[in-house]
């Protein structure tokens, strides 16, 4: 349960909000490098955090992304020309570089200084990874770039992509940080999906339908451990890093990719996520970069040209009774990611919290929305940067080990959980 | 497509407007969850944390096990004391009497033996078991004592992680 106060503190990430602040204190990412794949591609409408902008990359190269509407008279920059060094909106002929200064006005003398005043809002966009990222706080505190490993890796290691999930971005996140769901929701896959199968551990997880959680805060946000017996005398781990304010990663299965999230808002009922799989040592193989352009695993299929899933809430997910029936999934949605969305969208844009029965194996999620209340306040009452600002932060990584019973993870995988590069994930 | 393109369909029935119409009425009274301080460091800061209002959430002090034959460590709850927080004793059976949770809170690792009887007794009543371990720093060894008797361990810097999961389970 949650006081209603708190959910819409949580919730509300628009400019002023106090979790819209905090949001406001980091790197995010904004879009996909694809979405502007060269010089003077087409521009991008881009909502972010309830501000509509729009992404461009003009004829040398450099990102922008600023308010998505002409100072003129509020025509959309979507509709502008793209080209000779910035984006000129076709209304008028106003013309602007990528950071949203405005080079020219053709009504305007040519001596006239009038443009010089006119520069619309925007925000620094920086191509890391397959990721374009942006800072959307005061450019003064502008925090050094992010250092998630999935982004830093050699690219042939590293794939993302994204998909429009239709609620707020807390009931995604909660989602990423909740690992008690995958035992019945997702427990089709673990012997069918190319992106899963044929992990040795995979048969602890099912083996053991009831695992003990350990949750404890690290640097940047908490550990989540699930614990599950294995061999006599020895445990079976699955730690879940969550790094603030909504970076999560899945533990991994054998040698597989290991995958994880970032949940965007887009506005207080839509939210991004952004989803990747990485390997720290090797790179993808064909067949395993196919898997997750074909949508297994924890990614997506979507509508050819867009980033919206083939199963949506507007065909009922393509709900498959017989396939629910006979166990081939435990919903009836196909996919990992639209099972996880189907369930969360169906809370409604913004799930009323004060209605929930929550159970201590809900902590890991209890202890994220304390600490993310905390933060906001923490910010907008005493200015304290964040958990999660500092780069430092972004250095961690997902395990699944075994241990002898006596064993802490938060002792004995400290190196397993931080990233060690040119060493490969701990995974079994 | 199935009958489900009408009215009830995902489209319309997870919209924000449809969402106002989920039933409102009352949710089924909190459930009964104890929370026991198993050292004196926990118990002032259960003390604290008792001081706000709940609603069916009552606190205890582990006061330790009755002294046993020579090495006898075979944890019997009948052994073990447990005392309220204005003094008075009681006993684990009284207290864990249709209880749903039970959370035990420690600081140091001298609580495993009170740990190792309050999670058996609570194991055989079916109660879910929860550990609040606090203290910053060097709390390992009281973690791996509080491990096999609490279903979710949280590792917490100071009361506010009890008093989240004291309000998120509406105790
Ligand atoms: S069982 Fe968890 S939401 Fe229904
Ligand atoms: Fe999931």
């Amino acid at each position: 349960m949650l006081r209603q106060e708190i959910n819409e503190l949580l919730t509300q990430t628009g400019p002023g909000a106090p979790m819209g602040e905090l949001f406001r204190q980091y790197w995010l990412p904004a879009l996909l490098a694809e979405e502007l794949p060269s010089n003077d591609s087409e521009p991008v409408r881009v909502k972010l955090l309830s501000e509509r902008l729009i992404a461009v990359r003009d004829s040398e190269g450099r990102y922008g992304l600023m308010d998505e509407f002409c100072a003129h008279r509020g025509v959309s920059l979507w509709f502008g020309r793209n080209e000779a060094g910035g984006i000129r909106c076709p209304y008028h002929g106003w013309k602007y570089d990528v950071t949203g200064q405005c080079l020219e006005v053709p009504s305007e003398g040519k001596n006239s200084t009038f443009c010089a005043n006119v520069k619309l809002r925007s925000y620094p966009l920086v191509k890391i990874g397959d990721i374009l990222w942006t800072y959307m706080g005061d450019p003064e505190k502008t925090p050094p770039l992010p250092e998630y490993e999935w982004v830093r890796v050699p690219e042939d290691q590293t794939f993302t992509s994204k998909r429009l999930q239709e609620s707020n971005w807390l009931q995604a996140l909660e989602g990423g940080i909740d690992s008690s769901h995958v035992s019945w929701l997702h427990s089709g896959a673990l012997d069918s999906d190319p992106l899963f199968k044929g992990a040795k551990a995979n048969k602890y997880n099912l083996g053991d339908l009831k695992p003990f959680f350990e949750v404890t805060d690290s640097d940047g946000g908490l550990f989540i451990g699930a614990r599950r017996n294995a061999e006599e005398g020895q445990y079976y781990w699955r730690i879940t890093p969550w790094v603030m304010p909504s970076f999560t990663m899945v533990p991994p299965r054998g040698d597989h990719p290991v995958h994880g999230h970032f949940w965007i808002p887009i506005d207080d009922e839509n939210c991004w996520v952004f989803t990747f799989d990485y390997l720290p040592v090797r790179p993808l193989t064909a067949v395993e970069r196919q898997a997750m352009i074909d949508g297994h695993g924890v990614h997506s299929e979507n509508i050819p040209g867009t980033y919206l899933p083939v199963r949506n809430k507007g065909n009922d997910y393509l709900m498959d009774r017989d396939a629910q029936r006979r166990g081939i999934t435990y919903s009836g949605v196909t996919g990992i990611a639209l099972q996880d969305s189907s369930l969360q969208e169906s809370m409604g844009p913004i799930v009323d919290r004060s209605k929930e029965r929550l159970v201590p194996t809900d902590s890991g999620i209890i202890k994220a929305r304390a600490k993310l209340r905390k933060a906001a306040l923490a910010l907008r009452d005493e200015g304290i940067v964040p958990p999660g600002v500092d780069p430092a932060h972004h250095r961690v990584r997902s395990a699944a080990v075994v241990l002898p019973a006596e064993e802490s993870f938060i002792d004995s995988l400290s190196e397993e959980m931080t990233v060690r590069p040119g060493v490969a994930q701990a995974s079994v | 497509m199935s009958a489900s393109s009408l009215l009830s369909s995902s489209a319309r029935a997870t919209t924000a407007a449809e969402s106002r119409f989920r039933i409102d009425y009352p949710l089924a009274p909190a459930r009964a969850v104890r929370v026991v301080a198993l050292d004196p460091a926990a118990e002032a800061m259960v003390r604290l944390v008792a001081e706000l209002p709940w609603d069916s959430a009552r606190f205890l002090v582990a006061a330790g096990t009755q002294p046993a034959g020579e090495g006898d460590a075979d944890g019997d709850e009948s052994d073990f004391s447990v005392r309220k927080l204005d003094g008075s004793a009681t006993s684990l059976a009284l207290e864990l009497f249709d209880v749903d949770v039970a959370v035990m809170v420690a600081t140091t690792d001298s609580a495993a033996a009170a740990a190792a009887t309050i999670g058996a007794a609570c194991s055989k009543r079916a109660i879910m078991t929860a550990g609040i371990v606090i203290g910053n720093g060097q709390t390992q060894a009281t973690v791996s004592v509080l491990r096999p008797f609490a279903r979710v361990l949280m590792v917490s810097a100071d009361e506010s992680d009890l008093i989240a999961l004291l309000t998120a389970v509406r105790a």
